[in-house]
């Protein structure tokens, strides 16, 4: 700790801080415009100037400036004042004045500062900028006259998203921010350079001329798309969503927001919100009031329980008060037919980690990933998945070094890091190359064995999982796997990353094993630090799997529940949060399950195609319009605040959860979620001992930051061949999209409108296949059409179809499998 | 993958001459400048495609590649003439008649400042004082310089030019 003065406050810090953070530590302002907190330290803009006692005769930059002890620092003054006008007249020298229309006035820096110094006149005269404006994008505008070149876009972009659109070209007089070869912007469109600008210099599109920032009220929740669990902040005028605002304040994520949760919430708002009940009579579905909706399903449930009885498929983004509330109700119902989206996927991941780990969560928290030495992600780039968690790891890697190992299919951004290892290998061989780096690790002696169970059966049953072996059939290097295995085994502190979901159901039990067991073998699982990664793909999939939406002993999950409605065994479906037609692998099989069925009951927000075969549709309300909980990926439990009513009549989950209760004899009445969540705390262990007051603006993470392993066993599993063919698609998310839910998002649409199937250049050149060509996709005995992008990322052979989108059927050829042999043709 | 940006039509160009540039600097500590003067050096120019591949396999930002690139007056993004007309336009030579002598190459070649003929045998470039202001107005074509020049004089050093090869 060190112990200065300033103005004449004294103050102890740590020893890293500079003057800036000491200062506003001790709640003294200094005026920044380059320096933002998760970036590194830069000193370009020269406002932050205050004068050090020990250093007279000059001004010091105090943001990059380090403290020393009994340093006498003075930050207003005269003389600082007096440059600190110079400095913005300089910044107005070029810059335009067009504050009447920024949409940055009221938080613009610039304007601010000229404001609080009283610059009214300029000593210097110079040309203002004319620089066109970029509004190529549909999400983000440039306009680099108002540009004061801090370079915080830049570094940001760098730093952080791993992107690096930008830098600064040309010189002198005409330096200026562009992307390469100046052209119009395209990248990922994470919005982390608008939040960044501290003028009105890169503006999100969405929320031009919506509001005045002081008019909006705000609303902390969390983003509803993927298990990241980013909080954002509404900015909500006439109640409706106007802006989604970064927020350094509350949450793990920095402020940092992907594009799904900056420029994603338009569905909110969308025209084709349900907002009233739908009946089917004579064949269509038609509005209807809500106890003639109730009365409809009360009747078929009970009519189905009387005859093949009934199942509840509920997607993983209600709250987890919601959540608690299905469970309570399929036990009214009499039903333990119940499972969460993606079914055998779920459900065959905490299956598997249950029998090693004894624990079905991730072991580790987010923040600890960035101080980890190694880091193995398996199968999917997080930059598609969980695009801020990959942020988390560019910085591992970028400032602390970390070695990074992917495991996967295709190259993503990942890939590009500084010394990343891709470890490609052929569609779905992953458990093939995760079981040969534990047989490295016991056969090199490198394993940690004290108080594993099954080690000599796991060590017998490796032994086709020799490197050599695995290489000839997977295509990765004996190099490579050797490589990870021992860095693995090396590190102190180790994150063994695995997303999971809809798109990647096949072998998900064999797979969360084989993660299990190389987590155990490197003692990562358990240790301080460190951790198993376990990244569920919507907003509240670990809720689902702590709040045991999955099917009771005996009972049947979402694959036997369809199976039985094929097959006429399962007389009704109440279908809660998601659209089975299109996500679930497999469409012929849900069509015929659906068909099956004598009643089914689809609760959602918009009418989906599952929804559109209803016989009763309840309309719902989107995550902005509740309050609760959910539960990210690293087990931590967040407060989801309601921002704006529901449009219509459309009612909460949770109120219609009570209103179905009711009418089955079982009345609650709880005042609130609040209520719910102690009941909650009381029923579910992990969750014992948590009080809903007590969940601040950083969450609370059930079990600690690392958990607790139940048990430590190493579980033999056999890794697939990978399919034979001259093409294999894999499917998966499209950075751009989450789920099913954000192709009613504008924000996402106006970058990706819809499905395609990427080539990597070389067998695009091969197929005479260009962008947008239409390409035939036959597998399977289905036959699809698809447009064709061509990128960079692909190893022949190789194509890739995002399954987000209802309209390109992806699962008339996607059954389940980790990749499928296609036919291409043009 | 976005469909976000207008679309640029890349050039066909074959990249053999760069990816052994790359090659010889690959393990170098600081690469990219070197790479970037070779492939200069190879092409004439730094085509478009030699971007993205140095890029790609140095494991920089295009976007870096191009800050450098703009920040050095040595690098030419555009294919450039065989002979390189520059025009001074200092302030010597301005005074005694620099637009001109530009006009007149304008005039004769259709090509101002930084632009190339569509055979690619010129380019011209107007620069600051290159340091021989007694002869003003001057001109440099590749190494020779030429000074005092007129219009008539500018018709014969172009006339010879485009005589050679
Ligand atoms: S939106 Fe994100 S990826 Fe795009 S330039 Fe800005 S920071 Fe970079
Ligand atoms: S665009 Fe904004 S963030 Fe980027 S350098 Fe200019 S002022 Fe700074
Ligand atoms: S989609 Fe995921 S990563 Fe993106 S903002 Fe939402 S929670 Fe964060
Ligand atoms: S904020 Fe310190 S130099 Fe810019
Ligand atoms: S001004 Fe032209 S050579 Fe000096």
């Amino acid at each position: 700790m060190v112990n200065l003065t300033i103005d004449g406050k004294q103050i102890t810090v740590k020893k890293s801080a500079t003057i800036y953070e000491a200062a506003k530590e001790a709640g003294i302002d200094i005026p920044v415009l380059c320096y933002a907190k998760k970036l590194l330290p830069y000193g370009a803009c020269r406002i932050c100037l205050v004068e050090v006692e020990q250093m007279k005769g000059r001004l010091i930059p105090s943001c990059t400036t380090p403290v020393t002890e009994g340093m006498v620092v003075k930050t207003t003054s005269p003389d600082i004042t007096k440059v600190r006008k110079t400095v913005l007249e300089f910044l107005l020298v070029n810059h335009v004045v067009e504050c009447p229309v920024c949409d940055k006035a009221g938080e613009c820096d610039l304007q601010d500062l000229t404001f609080q110094y009283e610059v009214v006149k300029n000593r210097f005269e110079g040309e203002k900028f004319n620089l066109p404006t970029d509004e190529v994008n549909p999400l983000i505008e440039r306009n680099m006259n108002r540009c004061v070149l801090c370079g915080k876009c830049v570094r940001v972009c760098d730093e952080i998203v791993g992107y690096g659109s930008y830098s600064f070209i040309n010189r002198g007089f005409e330096t200026k921010i562009a992307t390469a070869f100046d052209r119009g912007l395209n990248c990922e469109f994470c919005g982390q350079c608008v939040s960044m600008c501290p003028v009105g210099a890169i503006l999100p599109r969405p929320f031009k001329f919506k509001a005045r920032p002081w008019q909006l009220s705000e609303v902390d929740t969390v983003c509803g798309y993927c298990g990241n669990g980013c909080t954002v902040t509404l900015g909500v005028l006439n109640d409706k969503v106007e802006t989604i605002r970064f927020n350094d304040k509350t949450g793990v994520n920095d402020g940092n927001l992907c594009i799904r949760g900056r420029f994603g919430y338009g569905y909110i708002h969308h025209d084709d919100r349900l907002r009233k009940p739908l009946i089917r009579k004579d064949g269509q579905l038609v509005e209807a009031e809500w106890n003639e909706a109730i009365e409809a399903v009360v009747k078929g449930f009970n009519k189905a329980g009387n005859e093949k009885g009934l199942g509840i498929l509920s997607g993983a983004r209600m709250t987890n008060e919601e959540l608690f509330l299905l469970k309570n109700l399929a036990k009214t119902l009499g039903t333990g037919n119940l499972d969460h989206s993606g079914g055998e996927c779920y459900k065959g991941l905490t299956e598997g980690l249950m029998e090693t780990l004894g624990v079905k969560a991730s072991t580790g928290t987010f923040p600890q990933v960035e101080s980890c030495d190694a880091i193995l992600a398996i199968r999917s780039d997080f930059y598609e998945t969980h695009p801020v968690f990959g942020m988390v790891v560019n910085q591992a890697v970028k400032r602390h070094d970390a070695q990074l190992f992917i495991v996967s299919d295709k190259k993503g951004k990942f890939s590009k890091l500084p010394h990343a290892k891709t470890l490609l290998g052929k569609p779905g061989t992953e458990i093939q190359i995760l079981n040969s780096m534990a047989q490295v690790l016991l056969s090199e002696g490198l394993a940690v064995t004290d108080g594993v169970e099954g080690v000599e059966e796991l060590k017998a049953a490796l032994a086709k999982y020799a490197p050599a072996d695995v290489a000839e059939r997977t295509g990765v290097s004996v190099d490579a796997i050797k490589a990870a295995a021992r860095a693995l085994a090396g590190a102190k502190k180790s994150a063994i990353l695995l997303a999971y979901g809809l798109p990647y159901a096949a072998h998900s039990k064999e797979l969360a094993i084989a993660a299990a067991n190389l987590s155990i073998l490197t003692g990562n699982a358990g240790r301080e630090g460190s951790g198993l990664y376990l990244c569920g793909e919507k907003s509240n999939s670990q809720g689902a799997i702590d709040l045991a939406i999955l099917p009771e002993a005996g009972a049947m999950g979402a694959k036997d529940m369809l199976e039985a409605a094929r097959n006429g065994n399962l007389s009704a479906l109440y279908v809660v949060g998601e659209d089975l037609l299109t996500s679930y692998p497999d469409r012929d099989k849900v069509e015929a399950a659906l068909k099956g069925l004598s009643f089914l009951v689809v609760q959602d927000i918009f009418l989906s195609p599952t929804a559109q075969q209803a016989d009763v549709v309840l309309p719902a309300s989107s995550f902005a319009e509740k309050d609760g909980t959910f539960t990210n990926a690293e087990r931590r439990i967040q407060r989801v605040r309601k921002g704006v009513s529901s449009p219509g009549d459309a009612k909460t989950d949770f109120e219609i959860f009570e209103l179905l209760s009711a009418r089955f004899g079982r009345n609650i009445s709880y005042t609130a979620p609040a209520a719910v969540f102690a009941d909650i705390a009381a029923n579910v262990a992990e969750y014992a001992g948590i009080q809903l007051d007590a969940v601040g603006p950083q969450g609370v993470v059930w079990g600690g930051d690392d958990l607790a392993l139940k048990k430590k066993r190493v579980v033999a599993v056999d890794g697939p061949e990978a399919p034979q063919g001259d093409f294999l698609l894999v499917t998966g998310s499209s950075l751009y999209h989450s789920g099913t839910m954000s192709t009613r998002a504008k924000g996402s649409l106006s970058v990706v409108a819809e499905p395609y199937i990427e080539f990597g250049q070389e067998d695009a050149k091969k197929l005479q296949v260009t962008d947008g060509d239409v390409v035939t996709v036959k597998a399977e005995g289905g036959q699809i059409k698809l447009k064709a992008k061509v990128d960079r990322r692909l190893p022949q052979g190789v194509v890739f179809a995002p399954y987000h989108f209802a309209s390109a059927e992806i699962n008339r050829i996607y059954k389940g499998a980790s990749a499928v042999a296609v036919e291409l043709s043009k | 993958m976005s469909n976000a940006a207008e679309t640029v039509q890349e050039e066909e160009i074959d990249l053999a001459a760069a990816n052994e540039v790359i090659d010889k600097y690959m393990d170098m500590h600081g690469a990219l400048m070197p790479v970037l003067q070779d492939v200069q050096e190879a092409y004439g120019y730094i085509p478009e495609p030699c971007v993205h591949l140095i890029a790609e396999r140095l494991n920089v930002y295009t976007s870096q590649i191009y800050g450098v690139l703009t920040f050095y007056a040595q690098f030419h993004l555009e294919p450039r003439g065989r002979y390189i007309v520059r025009v001074c336009m200092g302030t010597a030579c301005h005074v005694k008649g620099a637009g001109r002598i530009a006009d007149t190459l304008k005039e004769r070649l259709g090509i101002g400042h930084a632009e190339t003929t569509e055979d690619l045998k010129f380019t011209a470039e107007y620069v600051a004082c290159i340091g021989a202001c007694g002869m003003a107005p001057v001109i440099m074509v590749n190494d020779g310089t030429y000074g005092s020049m007129t219009v008539q004089k500018m018709d014969e050093v172009i006339a010879k030019y485009k005589a050679m090869d």
